[in-house]
């Protein structure tokens, strides 16, 4: 990241929104929206005064809420760039950071600002949400966490700096449970395999093992999905060091109001009988949702998304870094769940496939593009409402006229064009009829 | 389809190739029941 922001050509916008996307490839026109961090960029040095000011403290988002941070702080360690942000939900108002400021970046005025670009090529990388529904007491019950939070309990840099404590009483856990596919492969609620957590199970269980030997950790799993470069091997390594993988899915756990612990009954399958036992914490590997912009990115950019909300590719096998918008790419778990070293490739094969018509300066199109007949409209604009590619505009006589770079050929207008003022070359209603009435000839 | 999933269709079916499932408008599907097609599918 640091290396990116460095870099000359690079510019990063940083707590900002794609609001609109215009034109075509080679010449598209992006709004973005800066939201205020009220904290001027140029000035602030991310030296970290004014959060030592700051009365008012509010639960860290970046810990997964395990920890506190001050309302004026940088995001994380390792933002880049490393600007203060004030939560002005939060704040009281107390202007005690406007005073311990060296530089006077402190902004309350600031307000959003539009900013518009002119750019060739856009690569989407929106990345993915964690499911947090409420399976298996996660919420109600404090010692059942996700693997998200693991992650931050086992950081280094995070709530408890990489020491195994549980949320309830800050001591240890050794009897520790993992849940796979809370949240996924499940109809009620996602149909898909969120791919990574298997995976996750495997590290973080190993992580703890190897910290901790002492501790008993069991994974439940409906089936171990370890496929890719060297992770069989991983998953082998794991098992070889006691930590126990049960093919079952847990039906119920109940917490004890004294201890905290948490009685859970778990069906082995191959086994008639149901297994109880205590654990000191629970830690569920949920599900990957598309993240939460997933739908307005879609709508912004005019890209399709798959049934089960990920972004969608020309073609899932053969052609996943396309989006049907050409110019437009896809790179990483917005196209759906991936691990990390699918996501680099993605990520490089998107910025390669941008790279060519940059570079060339040519773009070659499809000469199957919808061409107005003005004589015949009737300036009804049906085909106007109709076109899903905005191709279609009123020019200055009142008459339509298409940009024939946005347009895909699809014909829709042409279907339902009422005084058939519009047809799709090389696809003309004269050609089908002719085409039809050749097939199915009138027998005398 | 019926031939990329390598499936039976009978004879006197017949296709015709559209750009996209939009371009098939009414005109199109009434004039081949006029030329005396028994039903028309239109598949995308």
């Amino acid at each position: 990241m640091l290396e990116a922001d460095r870099h000359e050509n690079i510019e990063i916008l940083s707590y900002s929104e794609v609001t609109s996307v215009e034109g075509y490839i080679g010449n598209f026109r992006v709004k973005v929206k800066r939201k205020p961090r009220f904290v001027n960029e140029n000035k602030c040095t991310g030296c970290g005064s004014c959060t030592e000011v700051c009365p008012v403290y509010v639960p860290n988002y970046f810990d997964e809420n395990l920890s506190a941070r001050k309302c004026i702080d940088i995001a994380f360690a390792q933002a880049v760039p490393a600007i203060s942000d004030i939560e002005r939900a939060s704040c009281i108002e107390c202007f005690a950071c406007v005073d311990a400021c060296d530089t006077e970046a402190i902004d309350f005025s600031q307000q959003e600002e539009i900013l518009e670009l002119e750019v060739g090529t856009i690569i989407v990388a929106t990345g993915w949400d964690l499911y947090q529904g409420d399976d298996y007491g996660y919420g109600t019950y404090e010692n059942v966490i996700t693997q998200i939070q693991l992650e931050r309990i086992l950081a280094p840099n995070g709530p408890t700096f990489g020491h195994l404590k549980r949320p309830s009483d800050g001591k240890r856990p050794t009897k520790i449970l993992f849940i796979n596919c809370v949240g996924s492969r499940d109809l009620k609620t996602n149909e898909y395999c969120s791919v990574v957590c298997c995976n996750l199970s495997v590290k973080n269980s190993k992580l703890i093992m190897s910290e901790y030997p002492d501790s008993e950790i069991l994974v439940s799993y409906i089936d171990m999905r370890c496929a890719g470069k060297m992770y069989e091997e991983y998953y082998r390594r794991a098992r070889d060091a006691g930590i126990l993988f049960i093919k079952g899915l847990v039906g119920k756990i109940e917490e004890d109001p004294l201890t905290k612990n948490l009685k859970v009954q778990l069906e082995p399958v191959g086994s008639d009988s149901i297994v109880e036992m205590e654990f000191h914490i629970v830690i569920l590997s949920s599900a990957s949702l598309p993240s939460m912009g997933t739908n307005e990115i879609a709508s912004v950019m005019n890209i399709e998304k798959t049934p089960d909300g990920y972004l969608k590719e020309v073609h899932a096998r053969l052609d996943p870094i396309n989006t049907k918008v050409p110019g437009i790419y896809l790179a990483g778990s917005c196209q759906g769940q991936k691990s990390i070293d699918l996501a680099v490739s993605q990520a490089k094969g998107a910025a390669s496939t941008a790279n060519i018509p940059m570079k060339n300066e040519k773009y070659t199109m499809e000469l199957i593009r919808a061409v107005p007949l003005d004589e015949r409209c009737a300036k009804c604009y049906k085909c106007i409402e109709a076109c899903p590619y905005t191709a279609i505009s009123i020019n200055e006589n009142g008459l339509i006229q298409v940009d024939i770079i946005s347009c895909r050929g699809c014909g829709i207008c042409e279907s339902l064009c009422p005084s058939k003022a519009i047809e799709l070359a090389h696809y003309k209603d004269n050609q089908y009829v002719a085409y039809i009435d050749e097939l199915l000839p009138i027998e005398e | 389809m019926a031939g990329t999933i390598r499936a039976q269709y009978p004879t006197s079916l017949r296709t015709v190739l559209v750009p996209c499932t939009g371009r098939v408008g009414v005109d199109l599907v009434m004039r081949a029941f006029g030329r005396g097609a028994d039903g028309v599918m239109i598949v995308g």
